[in-house]
């Protein structure tokens, strides 16, 4: 080795051996930043302009490169700290105002727990400061031969981003793989191994797939699966509400019939728990923080207000805070807290039987004064809540634009979207969740979802409008049971859609189709009963439903129930605006059809983008396959396998060819049966005589030795050997 | 003839079944007058039928003349024997030109070399020269002199033995001439038992007088015949090279082609005596024990080319 090679200052092949281990560990290596890379491409993605991000790492890689020849290793070290601490202190720069450093300590400490980097108010310039130094140093090192450096720099970025919740376990695996990959490949190449030898690192990584897989088959372990597809919770309750700061859109999910809260009210509301408002392609997060609740009365909407009194009892411990929009004051609980959205929160649970009352000022606004609104939105408005991933398929915009163009106002366009998607897909509990972007999926290739899936369209399809649009999480009014009572179950959780007007705030929109929900959800509570299932019901509830407006409880889902006090006409279908043609007549096929077909039977048909793994579950199962196989190679069971089916069935071919194989098969089965295989040296008398081999299997050595050293053979001889050796191997043990 | 290329078709039975009569009643026969020593008339006999020559390597008075007097007998040969000394000329083996005063002409004399079984006797202790005599007409199975070329006697085997005791005033056999000798087998003594029996038999009346012809002449050159018609396919040829080249790697000077010929050839007469008319892996190696080891020479001592020869065979695969 030269002065040079030893300094790993370049990188010729070593020994003679091609740099094919250089290139296969370097591989592993660019696998494994590209890994980490990806979960921070996806929060850029997110916020949209990933150009400026890929320009950071190519720059990063190339300055990697370049000074690999030129930097000692404690001088890039260095430099990596530096350039992390130049991003960091970039990233603060971008900051609005001056945030305390304390606080920037407790928000990393909260991210480290689990708390997604999304919540970060500025994730690009967190990104774009924090990016260059991991990358750098990962490939500095890898261009070294320092490889176990390498996966050090590119591991402690991707075991952050795995501490923050954000790297999802198929990007974990794979970096895994490809650490593991990259230190043997790295090891093989600084020894100067050829590659050929590197097969166990393949059936290494192959196990490290294969096994987490295995182990939710083994039932008894199913609790502690890994589960790929990411759905946790299933209920759509579960998926909705107890997600904190997230929320993931998942696959099939059931309701829960229990109560959860009883409330006392003047009028039926939607019971707003919390919103989101930055959409990732695959889920929500919220990036505002909540604060402590002084009893203070807090900001009313903008616009008209009807003032609605309301009382809520718990009926099981809960973690939220139901009450209708928009709060403006609360009382009898003292951990209350309020949201970045107005919304409220509870600091602590809230004890079964205890209640807390709440004044809320309900947006009162006419359909006309909405749809007199421009789109003059205050620029934080416009900013948050239009944002989409820029990974998002143009054709949900294009799709957006044309069904929306006959509407002239955000109102019209938000009633026409609400409209749309009640009439054009189907209501079902039993969906796969697709991959990639929900939205587009559920308008391009779904035919049926649940409320999420309807709200997360809506709202992605108002911001391709630049319309501010969110996602908004709680619970449906209830089973009435008394004239101002409703009974709130689990299976009354639901997604719907916050669409923001000027001079008005937020109101309220529900895409999803009311009646489908409701029969679901009435026979889902039957069944419930029926099973005797406990917390079903309340002392009320249960009973014949309270119905002196039995239409009212499930009221046409859009802010058309604001028009009680206006005393307008609420718009009908037949009125609504920007309703193309074709629409229209599917929509009245769509009516003319009876909606039975609801949460009992699925009608979910995933499309073919949903139904073939992704790219990377493709790789890591081809992974697991050739690692596999040469595992097997190597462990010798595929030869003891093909060996059994050759010892005991021999295809015929020519006499010389029979006679020879014959011979082979019986070598192989005396050698298995008196554990003393033939030696290539020994001559096959000598091994008979050594095995003391029976009559039979001389006569079988003796047809074969005249066919080989002699060149007689016919077919009889040959027939006569292979009936032999089947007889031998199938009487086991009687060759002795 | 130096050709061992496989001859197909096989051989009329009753040509392989008296071949391999000849060959075990010469062999019964000889041990009628020598105890034990069994592997070695084997040896010998598959070397004769082969058309290879023998080099015995002894001490004195183990019955090497004995064996070779009991082997002509018995196929009805005739036998001479040389005492090489010091100063044996090589007109002394092959025969001299004697003029006749009475015809006025030269007549030739034929020397001992002109038998069917020639017992060179003491190798060594003659000069080269004389040597080289005997070995020419081992090689061409002619002699010259004066000229006129004369074949020797068909069948025609040379039994040479060397005195390894008394080193004094002898010639060493250089490589090149020892590689004319098929096998060097080396007799030995017998054991305790063989002893008491062959002095039994011996002492009163020696059998070897009384020793009958059991094949004639043409019977065994029938066998010999025989013998090079026997089959060798491919993947023995290339043991066979196999096993040389291993001596080849490993040895300073390995098995030359004339070697695996010669093992070949005894390979084909091993067969023959098996009543086989074909050769099989087990006749390649038990003669390579004897026709390989003198034909290598390693850094020591020749008794090495017999390990490195055993080396050879525990090593080499038989089938690639």
């Amino acid at each position: 080795m030269s002065t040079a090679d030893r300094l790993g200052l370049g990188w010729p092949a070593v020994d003679g051996v091609p740099g094919r281990t250089r290139t296969a560990a370097l591989i592993a290596v660019a696998a494994m930043l590209l890994s980490t890379l990806q979960v921070l491409y996806f929060f850029i993605d997110v916020v949209g302009l990933p150009s400026r991000f890929l320009a950071v790492v190519a720059a990063s890689l190339v300055a990697a490169t370049v000074l690999a020849r030129l930097l000692t290793p404690r001088s890039a070290v260095a430099l990596g700290g530096v350039l992390l601490l130049v991003g960091l202190w970039w990233y603060v720069q971008q900051l609005s105002g001056s945030p305390r450093i304390g606080e920037l300590l407790t928000d990393t400490l909260s991210l480290l727990t689990g708390n997604t980097l999304l919540r970060i108010t500025n994730i690009r310039a967190w990104v774009l400061g924090v990016t260059p130094a991991p990358t750098f140093l990962t490939w500095y090192f890898a261009m070294r031969r320092r490889y176990a450096l390498a996966v050090a720099a590119a591991g402690g970025t991707l075991g952050f981003l795995v501490l923050t919740g954000d790297a999802d376990l198929l990007t974990t695996l794979s970096g895994v793989v490809a650490a593991v990959a990259a230190l043997g490949f790295g090891d093989f190449d600084r020894r100067g191994e050829p590659i050929v030898d590197a097969e166990t690192i393949l059936v290494t990584a192959a196990l490290m797939v294969l096994v987490p897989s295995l182990v939710s088959v083994v039932p008894a372990t199913a609790g502690l699966s890994l589960n790929v597809d990411g759905t946790g919770s299933d209920t759509v309750e579960a998926s909705l509400l107890r997600s904190g700061d997230q929320l993931s859109v998942q696959g099939s999910i059931s309701l829960s019939p229990e109560v959860r809260f009883t409330v006392t009210s003047s009028e039926p509301r939607y019971w707003r728990i919390g919103s989101f408002d930055r959409y990732t392609g695959d889920g929500w997060v919220s990036q505002t923080n909540s604060r402590a609740y002084g009893g203070d009365r807090l900001d009313e909407p903008p616009g008209p207000t009807r003032i609605v009194e309301q009382r809520f009892r718990a009926e099981t411990d809960a973690g939220v805070m139901p009450a209708a929009w928009k709060p403006i004051q609360s009382r009898d609980n003292p951990a209350t807290r309020v949201g970045g959205d107005g919304g409220l929160a509870t600091g602590a649970p809230i004890r079964e039987g205890d209640s807390y009352r709440v004044t809320s000022a309900v947006p009162a606004a006419t359909p006309a004064q909405l749809n007199d609104t421009t789109r003059a939105y205050p620029q934080r408005i416009e900013e948050t809540y239009t944002q989409l991933p820029a990974s998002t398929p143009d054709r949900v915009g294009e799709r957006t634009e044309r069904l929306t163009r006959d509407a002239r106002t955000p109102y019209e366009t938000a009633l026409t979207i609400e409209s749309w998607l009640e009439n054009n897909r189907e209501y079902s509990l039993d969906v796969r969740r697709p991959d990639g972007n929900v939205a587009d999926a559920f308008l391009f290739e779904m035919s049926a979802g649940y409320c999420t899936y309807y709200a997360t369209t809506m709202a992605t399809m108002l911001r391709t409008q630049d319309i501010p649009a969110r996602m908004v999480v709680g619970y449906t009014s209830g089973e009435r049971v008394a004239e101002d009572r409703w009974v709130v179950r689990g299976q009354n959780a639901h997604a719907w859609v916050e669409v923001y007007f000027e001079e008005y705030g937020w109101v309220r929109f529900d895409p999803t189709p009311a009646s489908d929900r409701e029969s679901a959800r009435d026979r889902n509570v039957e069944s419930a009963r029926e099973r005797d299932r406990p917390s079903v019901d309340t002392n009320e509830s249960g009973g014949p439903e309270w119905s002196p407006t039995p239409t009212a409880t499930p009221q046409p889902l859009t802010p058309v129930d604001n028009d009680t006090d206006a005393g307008g006409t609420p718009l009908g279908p037949q009125s609504r605006p920007g309703v193309n043609p074709e629409d229209r007549i599917s929509t009245a096929t769509r009516v003319g059809e009876s909606p039975t077909d609801t949460a009992g039977t699925t009608t979910d048909r995933p499309g073919p983008a949903s139904s073939l793994p992704s790219r990377r579950e493709a790789a890591l199962g081809l992974l697991a396959i050739v690692g596999t196989v040469i595992g097997v190679r190597r462990s010798d069971l595929g030869r003891c396998v093909y060996r059994s089916v050759w010892l005991y069935y021999q295809p015929r071919s020519t006499p010389e060819r029979d006679a020879e194989r014959a011979f082979q098969r019986l070598v192989y089965y005396l050698g298995r049966e008196h554990d003393r295989p033939r030696r290539a040296e020994e001559t096959v008398r000598a091994y008979l005589d050594a095995v003391d081999a029976d009559e039979r299997a001389r006569e079988v050595a003796s047809i074969r030795e005249r066919a080989r050293y002699a060149g007689t053979v016919d077919e009889a001889a040959a027939d006569r050997a292979v009936s032999l050796v089947d007889e031998i191997v199938r009487s086991r043990g009687t060759a002795k | 003839m130096t050709d061992t290329d496989t001859t197909r078709g096989p051989q009329s039975e009753p040509a392989l079944g008296e071949a391999n009569r000849v060959a075990t009643q010469v062999i019964e026969n000889v041990e009628r007058v020598i105890v034990g020593h069994h592997d070695e008339i084997e040896h010998i006999l598959t070397a004769m039928l082969g058309r290879g020559h023998i080099l015995l390597e002894d001490v004195p008075g183990v019955g090497k003349t004995m064996l070779a007097k009991a082997v002509a007998a018995s196929f009805d040969g005739s036998f001479k024997r040389v005492q090489f000394t010091p100063d044996l000329l090589p007109s002394d083996v092959t025969g001299v030109n004697v003029y006749n005063q009475q015809t006025e002409t030269f007549t030739f004399q034929e020397g001992p070399i002109f038998a069917n079984v020639v017992l060179g006797d003491e190798i060594n202790r003659a000069p080269p020269k004389t040597q080289s005599a005997l070995l020419e007409a081992m090689e061409e199975e002619q002699v010259t002199v004066d000229g006129d070329t004369r074949d020797v006697p068909d069948p025609f085997t040379v039994i040479a033995t060397q005195n390894t005791v008394e080193q004094n005033r002898t010639y060493a056999l250089p490589m090149a001439e020892l590689d004319r000798f098929m096998k060097k087998l080396h007799l030995g003594y017998p054991s305790a038992d063989d002893e008491a029996a062959m002095l039994a038999r011996v002492v009163s009346d020696h059998p070897i007088e009384r020793l009958s012809p059991v094949a004639s002449v043409e019977e065994f050159r029938r066998a010999q015949r025989t013998v090079s018609d026997v089959t060798i396919e491919a993947p023995l040829r290339e043991y066979a090279t196999r096993l040389a080249r291993y001596t080849r790697e490993h040895g300073q000077l390995g098995v030359s082609p004339r070697g695996s010929i010669a093992l070949l050839r005894a390979a084909q007469a091993r067969a023959v005596l098996d009543g086989r008319d074909y050769v099989v892996p087990d006749d390649v190696r038990a003669e390579a024990r004897v026709v390989l080891p003198h034909r290598i020479r390693t850094d020591t001592a020749e008794q090495i080319g017999a390990g490195l020869v055993r080396t050879a065979l525990d090593t080499v695969p038989i089938e690639e």
